[in-house]
């Protein structure tokens, strides 16, 4: 699989150009890996009431940071110096817009390790728990299916996460009426349980993110910005 | 240093045999050079050493006495008397004036022989024009006879023998030390035609018959040929034809000249009955000869033209004949010129074809037409290097110094005009 | 949009079977396929009308079938690796190829409906009305007043001087040139700048007042702002314009022109809007030009 994107990008007349679009990508999935892992980290800082970790994620975000404008000024450079068309172009693009997404995901973690923080000092929320790792996983994943789709190029998994994100988005709702009826039923919790509804929040704006990301592989690879378009129109465009 | 040597190194130690090699190489093109402009040298050392006598003469000025009874002669006016008289006499006897001791017939013999053979004409000239001169004492400047010129100006010269008495070298030598016999620059060369005299023989007959003949082959062989390299170059379609023509023309370039003389008498001449030994003929068999390097290196100039220029114009909307006469016609201009110039010069230099059809004649009198009877430069020194009598020689080396002399004009001329014109793209 | 109807569809085929030499069939070269152009090849409001073009040099056949619409005052460009034949089509439309003996055109070429290959049709007045601008600047050695007079003077644009001056000076100022050379248009052209002389060239060509201005890598020979000003100087032309333009940069046809033509081998491979082109083309050579794939 990796040959075969490497083939797509890699058979430039210019070497250069080819390890600089390499380069790019290879530094863009590294640090699509380094935000997946502070989420996961944030998440289990939160079940486990582990307040170090929550500590490791707030301190990771600096390096997120870095690598976000470390990003940016690379593809600035390519545009400079290449031009790159088509293809190219998109990649670059898509990077630029992408690696600000990712830095918003590693934003949201942060928020969930500040949260994870302020609940090892108050004690632990009643219920809500089993919502957040649920809808925690489910946006992992889609975090990590598109990363993979972006490094394979694979429009048809960029499609599946688009549609994903709607059930996120009926769990997030689903979680939030329940948390809501908590509330009401013993209102010493709000509090506690409002530091869950706003981790519920940013896991629900992860997958969103996620769901960009998803939006700009699309765009990678067919040429089409499926943004703001019915889903049958995106199916339409990566069916072609 | 192990058997590991650089490249530097490498390079360094094969530099030295680079330069040998190259200043070899140059050394060679300078001993070229060398050799050519020696044998050059040679060559105008030889000629103008030979020919700068040429153009000096030798002067005897002497008063004369115009009496009517040694002249016998009596009226100037009367043509039967001026025809008989005898214009010898008065010169003789200034002669004896200066000389005293020659008063013998003998010595009267030697002494006539001693001025121009036409120096007694001068003096019935200037009776027929001005009879009441008669009876009066002249101051007049005569042309030596040839061998006291041979003698005056090449005395210790191997290759020429005196033809003097010993009694006349003592009188030269006398009249020398007196002044009445002196040099000056031979302005009769460059006024008068041919003459069977060497003394009085003239290079401006051939120089105006030279004229005449390039001016009709220009005439001729530069519209001529200018048309058909535009024709050829621009017009003509590629097919067997051309390709014959120019492969033709090409042999034409390289036919010799002489075959063209004999074009010409047997058409010119012989066919269309022209006179013989006329400029016209000659300037007509010498644009024949022309013509194929007119149009070769009109060709070579249109060519040159670059396409450029030929795409602007075609793609303004110019046709084929505008595209031709506005701009590649002006830009080769230059290139035409040059060639036609060269051309002439070759025409110039050309003796063979002008032998056949008669311009070899000897004539006297500078033409004045293209219808007259006339020679060309090359033919002149032609005649006069085989010519008898000593005089010429050097008139010969002369004749070849002035020719040489319009050669370089053109070819200075054709090397001017092209800096000149080509310097507009 | 990709599908426009094609107007002329019956009539080309019947004029194809005639020629056997062309293969109407899917090529495959280098083992690539060509297929029918991709993109939007045709117009509604079409200048050039070219159908089933072919072009030989002797048995070389450097243009093979290729059919395209020219629209009114569009700026389109032709891209392609050298020897695609994208010069060899340009020249056709003003019958630039006509000088070249070993040359034939076949197909139907209308300007503005009519076949510009009509024998009866003369070249002088078709090239009068498509300018052509080349690769270098070709200013006559003549003065900059006569290099832009020469055009209206030998198609009798001009009654008198005065005309003539208001023209000379007219396609001078369109031609972004006026301002620097107005106090010496006695002098030659020749002693422009290179960028000076091309827009010289664009002044020669648009003083007879043709429809159509065929630019041939017009600015290969310059600088980049000479260049930035021949381009800027183009999209200010479009608007009384319709010019075909053949560039070898890229960027170049990204920047002035509305639609781009793909070359390769001699078929036309793709036309499209120029921001399609250079965003996502369909074809896949295309794609691999305009990335820097080839080779």
């Amino acid at each position: 699989m990796t040959k075969k994107t490497e083939d797509v990008y890699g058979d430039h007349i210019s070497h250069q150009f080819n390890d600089d679009l390499a380069d790019l990508k290879a530094n863009f999935l590294e640090m699509g890996g380094m935000v997946e892992q502070q989420l996961n980290s944030a998440i289990i800082a939160l079940m486990e009431n582990d307040g170090e970790l929550a500590d490791e994620v707030r301190a990771k975000d600096k390096e997120v940071d870095r690598m976000e404008v470390e990003i940016d000024e690379e593809a600035t450079r390519i545009i400079a110096k290449r031009q790159p068309a088509a293809r190219d172009l998109r990649l670059v693009i898509s990077v630029i817009k992408m690696v600000a997404d990712l830095e918003r995901v590693g934003d949201e973690a942060k928020k969930i390790a500040k949260f994870a923080i302020g609940l090892v000092e108050e004690g632990q929320a009643p219920r809500g728990y089993i919502e957040v790792r649920h809808i925690g996983q489910h946006v992992g994943s889609m975090l990590r299916d598109a990363l993979d789709a972006f490094a394979r190029l694979d429009s048809e998994q960029a499609l599946r996460i688009m549609k994903e994100d709607k059930r996120v988005d009926e769990e997030y709702q689903a979680a939030t009426r329940s948390l809501i009826t908590f509330m009401m039923e013993d209102t010493r919790n709000i509090s506690r349980c409002m530091a869950v509804m706003w981790v519920l929040r940013a896991l629900e704006r992860v997958g969103d993110h996620a769901c960009n990301l998803a939006e700009n592989v699309i765009f990678m690879v067919k040429g089409e910005d499926v943004r703001h378009t019915p889903v049958e129109e995106a199916e339409r465009i990566v069916g072609r | 240093m192990t058997d590991q040597t650089s490249p530097a190194e490498l390079v360094r130690r094969s530099l030295k045999r680079r330069y040998r090699k190259e200043r070899r190489f140059r050394a060679y093109g300078i001993l070229a050079i060398v050799i050519a402009l020696s044998a050059l040298l040679v060559l105008f050392a030889d000629i103008i050493s030979k020919g700068y006598t040429g153009f000096i003469k030798t002067t005897i000025t002497l008063d004369v006495t115009l009496d009517p009874e040694v002249m016998y002669l009596e009226d100037p006016t009367d043509p039967d008397e001026l025809s008989m008289a005898d214009f010898t006499a008065p010169i003789v006897r200034a002669l004896q004036e200066e000389l005293p001791d020659a008063q013998d017939k003998t010595a009267e013999r030697e002494l006539a022989r001693m001025v121009g053979t036409y120096a007694p004409n001068r003096i019935r000239d200037l009776l027929k024009d001005s009879p009441e001169l008669l009876g009066t004492t002249q101051t007049m400047t005569f042309l030596a006879h040839d061998r006291v010129s041979v003698y005056v100006k090449h005395a210790d010269n191997d290759m020429y023998s005196i033809r003097l008495s010993e009694q006349q070298i003592e009188w030269v030598d006398q009249l020398r030390e007196q002044g009445i016999i002196d040099t000056a620059f031979n302005d009769v060369l460059f006024s008068t035609g041919d003459s069977r005299e060497p003394t009085n023989a003239g290079i401006l007959g051939a120089i105006v018959g030279s004229l005449l003949t390039l001016v009709v082959t220009l005439v001729i062989a530069f519209p001529v040929g200018v048309a058909a390299a535009v024709y050829l170059e621009e017009f003509a379609p590629r097919n067997r034809l051309t390709d014959f023509i120019e492969v033709n023309i090409n042999n034409l370039a390289a036919v010799p000249s002489i075959i063209f003389g004999l074009l010409g008498l047997a058409v010119f001449i012989g066919l269309f009955g022209m006179p013989r030994s006329v400029p016209l003929v000659g300037g007509l068999v010498l644009a024949l000869m022309t013509l194929p390097t007119i149009i070769i290196s009109s060709r070579a100039a249109i060519k040159s033209v670059p396409p450029s220029i030929r795409e602007a114009a075609e793609g303004i909307g110019a046709s084929k004949m505008q595209v031709v006469l506005h701009h590649v016609v002006p830009l080769a201009m230059p290139g035409m010129m040059t060639g036609s110039i060269i051309g002439m010069a070759q025409a110039l230099g050309e003796t063979a074809p002008l032998l056949l059809i008669g311009m070899v004649a000897f004539i006297v009198d500078v033409p004045e037409g293209f219808l007259d009877s006339a020679t060309a430069l090359p033919v002149q020194i032609y005649l006069w290097a085989s010519s008898a009598e000593q005089g010429f020689i050097e008139l010969a080396s002369a004749g070849i110094m002035v020719l040489l002399t319009f050669l370089f004009t053109m070819n200075a001329l054709a090397i001017w005009l092209r800096k000149r014109l080509e310097r507009r793209w | 949009m990709t599908n426009l109807k094609h107007p002329i569809t019956a009539s080309a085929e019947v004029k194809s079977e005639s020629k056997p030499t062309v293969d109407q069939e899917v090529r495959t070269e280098e083992g690539i396929a060509y297929g029918k152009t991709v993109g939007k090849p045709y117009s509604d409001n079409a200048k050039f009308t070219l159908r089933d073009v072919n072009v030989f040099y002797s048995d070389v056949q450097a243009i093979k079938n290729i059919s395209l619409d020219i629209a009114k005052n569009e700026v389109i460009s032709f891209i392609g690796p050298s020897g695609c034949g994208k010069s060899t089509f340009l020249r056709c439309l003003n019958r630039m190829n006509d000088s070249i003996d070993i040359c034939s055109v076949q197909g139907r070429l209308e300007l503005d409906g009519v076949d510009i290959y009509q024998s009866k049709r003369d070249v002088v007045e078709l090239r009068a009305r498509v300018g052509m601008v080349f690769q270098k600047p070709n200013p006559f050695p003549k003065s900059i007043y006569d290099n832009v007079a020469y055009g209206p003077r030998i198609h009798g644009l001009a009654n008198r001087k005065s005309e003539l001056d208001d023209i000379v000076e007219s396609s001078l100022k369109k031609a972004g040139l006026w301002k620097e050379v107005k106090d010496r248009l006695a002098t030659p052209g020749t002693g422009l700048s290179g960028g000076q002389q091309q827009r010289l060239c664009i002044a020669r060509a648009i003083a007879v007042s043709p429809e159509v201005v065929l630019m041939d890598e017009p600015c290969s020979a310059l600088d980049p702002i000479a260049t930035a000003r021949i381009e800027e100087l183009i999209s200010e032309l479009s608007q009384s314009y319709t010019i075909v333009i053949v560039t070898h940069s890229m960027q170049q046809a990204a920047r002035v022109s509305h639609r781009t033509a793909y070359f390769h081998l001699g078929h036309l491979v793709e036309v499209n809007d120029t921001d399609k082109v250079f965003t996502t083309p369909e074809h896949e050579l295309t794609e691999s030009y305009i990335t820097g794939r080839f080779g």
